[in-house]
């Protein structure tokens, strides 16, 4: 009988001893936050466009952390996708069509003639990309802008236009050789092989 | 002569380079126009100095550098600006940027211009001297050589490129045999703003006459010695080169001063010799111009801007035999398509070929896995690897299988026995990865911007509330001042809410002082009113059920509402009916035999124009009026004993 009461003692002391390990690490290592909404939020391309339905990329990514669809990013389209799947261990699906189509990404420019300095535009910029100010020229910092949209619908003159990014020399980069294989049933087997080299 | 050490990989392609290099440097005339790009080098472009219509002279500064890393660009002959805009740039995307043209007037006019004695000034105006000169590598990639020099870390060695290792290129080659005394003196320079290095000269052994030629100039001369490294492609690699000639290798994103070496071309030291010692700035190189097609094939002394459509002339190149025009060398150029590029500061080899040479893009066939791409990398990198990632677009995985280590030398897509043009699936990679950090910085910075101005609008909000709450205070402060300064006044709310109060009690009073005719009629129109509210709201409480909408339930309430208020009003207005005496339903039906009758006459009148016995009906109309006669005078009596019954009421 006194072994059952010396076994019972040790499993309630070890109790005890974890219970405090555990109640340490619980208040020394907290983590603030969710880090799975900050986590998401990283991968979201931070647009601010609302094109999901949430005011902004943050509440997007909270609202995926709780279980919305994570195909609701125009923006980001299907890498966005691929890469939320890939961190969240679920299926990639395809694009949610009801929020918008993947398009070129574009940048918002506003014909200065027109402008009349009205500040509706800089009202909805997110992210502070447009200067000006009352009955002055507005314009858009390009290098802020991030081609969400939203000021272009509050434009009373319509004078915005979303104008797609120009390719420079500096931001330029190869494509991928068309992918023509020899032995594929459509190939063109007309081109003579060369001797010497095909560097 | 130092001891070489190998490096991993490697090919021996066909090294072609006897067709250019058995003539001296021919110097190109002065062609009719000049393109210069403002931006030939790696880092910002430069910026116009100059306006259109301006006289400039040979060697005049036209666009200077803007920023750290960039270079200044300088007129390579004289003559006038004839304008700034955008033309076809010499780069493998054929896209447009700003040039600068000038129209030459022939007379190759220099501007004022004096060498300095490099062993009599300081250091700083030695590199100003250089940085101001223009000087990019003219060894291909067209870094700004002033920025290599201005080393932070101590230089234990000065690596002076002369392997030249790419096929049918010889500018190099050359320019040793006809320059070795102004190269040396360039080395000499770059040696003394380094603190005097050691300095090993590396040059391939199928140069043997460049050799010989720079080891008898070398005789007398210490800490210069001369490196005879075997023929291998791509020995000319900056980072092979370090490690044939010393056995380290530059660590993954390092570059050569971290171990204490810096490395420049021939031709660099070249230039810099001319910008010290003659005051001349970069206006012109060597280029190779060579190929099959070419005529005379050699190399040639180019203005920088020249086009290649003009120098392809006087190499008298056959343009009708040129299947693929080649800008550098075979392995590591790209294809022009346009003819109407300029010679830039790294341009060192126009390859015209000829359909035999270079082999168009032929189709290519499925990869076998035979591994002999990974035996030639120079950068002992996994090629086949690397394929597959960047074809599937897993550009995690190709960066961590170093994409960023490959050198594009094209060694593996030269041994590829299925001719997959590798290269091109790592530089489209490397854009990628490129694009996509550019992108998610790009993402970073709005996520910032975005929080920081919804911070700045919640600030915003809670600074108008305290300021709302203090000026509340403040008034209710001053109320409370005034009050106790003078505490029999009127407290002027309490004056205005009596005014209301008042006019209220007397619009009840004149309600109640309404003349009952009115009143009569106003609980009639009340009754009437709830009477169509409730039909309105009935009928949408069907339709809400018919279509099972949401807001069936609210409606349901309304109508009972309506119901009761209706029931209400009626209740009311027959109240007061009963004590006025009057009866409603015997007036309506006194109105109704008044209307019958008058109809009936209506009709009989009617049928009199067209009857034929018009005595028999205009008997009946007779009969008919009396009728309706009757009939009005009933409803007269009944409407004079109501009126008569409601002022009876009115006066009681």
């Amino acid at each position: 009988m006194q072994s059952l009461y010396f076994a019972i003692m040790v499993l309630a002391l070890l109790a005890l001893v974890f219970g405090a390990i555990l109640g340490f690490a619980a208040i020394r290592f907290k983590v603030d936050g969710d880090p799975i909404v900050d986590q998401i939020d990283n991968l979201l391309p931070q647009t601010q466009c609302g094109q999901c339905g949430h005011p902004g990329c943050r509440p997007y990514a909270e609202a995926i952390a709780n279980g919305e669809a994570i195909n609701h990013c125009p923006p980001g389209g299907e890498s966005t996708i691929k890469a939320l799947a890939d961190l969240l261990d679920v299926e990639a699906i395809p694009l949610d069509a009801e929020h918008g189509t993947e398009a070129v990404r574009t940048i918002a420019y506003i014909r200065e003639d027109e402008c009349i300095g009205c500040t509706k535009c800089i009202q909805a910029c997110p992210v502070d990309a447009i200067l000006g100010a009352a009955k002055q020229m507005h314009t858009v910092i390009v290098d802020e802008c991030t081609g969400c949209d939203l000021c272009v619908e509050p434009c009373p003159v319509d004078c915005i236009d979303m104008l797609p990014i120009e390719v420079t020399p500096a931001s330029w980069h190869w494509q991928p050789p068309t992918d023509i294989i020899a032995t594929s049933n459509h190939a063109h087997h007309a081109a003579p092989q060369g001797d010497v080299s095909h560097g | 002569m130092g001891r070489v050490w190998p490096f991993h990989g490697g090919v021996h392609p066909p090294e072609n380079k006897l067709q250019s290099n058995q003539s001296a440097i021919v110097p190109m005339p002065v062609p009719k126009q000049l393109v210069l790009p403002l931006n030939q080098h790696i880092g910002a472009p430069a910026k116009c100095l100059i306006e259109v219509g301006t006289k400039v002279l040979k060697g005049q500064l036209i666009a200077s550098a803007q920023g750290f890393v960039s270079a200044n660009l300088h007129a390579p002959s004289s003559g006038i600006i004839t304008a700034i805009e955008e033309r076809t740039l010499p780069h493998p995307s054929a896209l447009m940027d700003l040039c600068i043209v000038i129209d030459t007037d022939g007379q190759d006019q220099w501007v004022d211009h004096a060498g300095i004695d490099p062993l009599s000034v300081h250091k700083g105006k030695l590199l100003q001297c250089i940085r101001s000169a223009g000087i990019t590598g003219m060894g291909g990639a067209g870094f700004p050589s002033a920025v290599k020099l201005q080393a932070k870390s101590k230089i234990n060695t000065l690596i002076i490129n002369a392997a030249e290792c790419e096929p049918y290129i010889t500018a190099d080659d050359r320019l040793i045999r006809e320059y070795s005394e102004q190269i040396i003196a360039g080395i000499q320079i770059i040696r003394q703003l380094l603190d005097q290095p050691a300095c090993i000269i590396g040059i391939e052994d199928n140069k043997a006459e460049a050799i010989a030629i720079l080891s008898q100039a070398l005789t007398g001369i210490d800490g210069i010695a001369v490196a005879v490294i075997p023929t291998k492609y791509p020995s000319g690699g900056e980072k092979q080169l370090i490690q044939i000639l010393t056995g380290q290798q530059v660590p993954h994103g390092g570059i050569p001063a971290d171990l204490g070496l810096v490395c420049h071309n021939v031709g660099t030291a070249k230039a810099i010799a001319d910008a010290v010692l003659l005051g001349q700035p970069l206006i012109s190189r060597v280029t190779t111009v060579t190929g099959k097609a070419a005529a005379k094939a050699g190399n040639y002394q180019v203005l920088i801007g020249t086009q290649v459509s003009d120098l392809m002339a006087f190499a008298e190149v056959d343009l009708a035999a040129t299947s693929r025009l080649v800008m550098g060398g075979p392995m590591m150029g790209f294809t022009l398509t346009d003819h109407q590029v300029s010679v830039v500061k790294s341009t060192n080899c126009i390859l015209a070929s000829s359909e035999l040479e270079l082999a168009p893009v032929a189709d290519h066939h499925a990869c076998i896995r035979c591994g002999q791409c990974e035996v030639v990398c120079p950068a002992e990198l996994l090629p086949q690897q690397l394929f597959w990632f960047a074809k599937a677009e897993e550009f995690d995985k190709a960066q961590s299988h170093n994409l960023a280590d490959c050198i594009e030398c094209g060694a593996c897509a030269w041994v590829c026995p299925s001719q997959i043009p590798l290269v091109q699936y790592y530089r489209f990679a490397k854009g990628r990865v490129k694009t996509l950090h550019a992108e998610t910085q790009l993402a970073e910075h709005a996520r910032l911007r975005f929080e920081t101005r919804e911070q700045r609008l919640i600030d915003e909000k809670l600074a108008k509330e305290e300021k709302r709450k203090a000026r509340a205070v403040a008034a209710a402060a001053a109320q409370a001042a005034k009050r106790a300064a003078n505490p029999d006044a009127e407290d002027p709310i309490a004056a205005a809410l009596a005014r209301v109060n008042q006019q209220k009690q007397a619009a009840a009073t004149s309600f109640t002082a309404e003349p009952p005719e009115d009143a009569y009629k106003a609980l009639k129109t009340a009754a009437a009113i709830t009477r169509t509210k409730l039909k309105k709201s009935s009928k949408a409480l069907t339709d809400a059920l018919a279509s099972g909408h949401e807001q069936v339930e609210s409606l349901q309430t309304t109508v009972d509402q309506l119901t009761l208020k209706a029931d209400a009003a009626k209740a009311a207005l027959s109240a007061y009916e009963t004590k006025l005496g009057l009866d409603p339903e015997h007036e309506k039906q006194l109105q109704v035999t008044a209307a019958k009758a008058g109809a009936v006459v209506r009709k009989l009148e009617k049928s009199l124009a067209t009857a034929e016995d018009a005595a028999a009906i205009e008997a009946q109309i007779v009969i008919a009026k009396t009728a309706h006669a009757t009939a009005n005078q009933a409803l007269e009596t009944y409407q004079h004993k109501s009126t008569a019954l409601q002022q009876q009421t009115q006066e009681s």
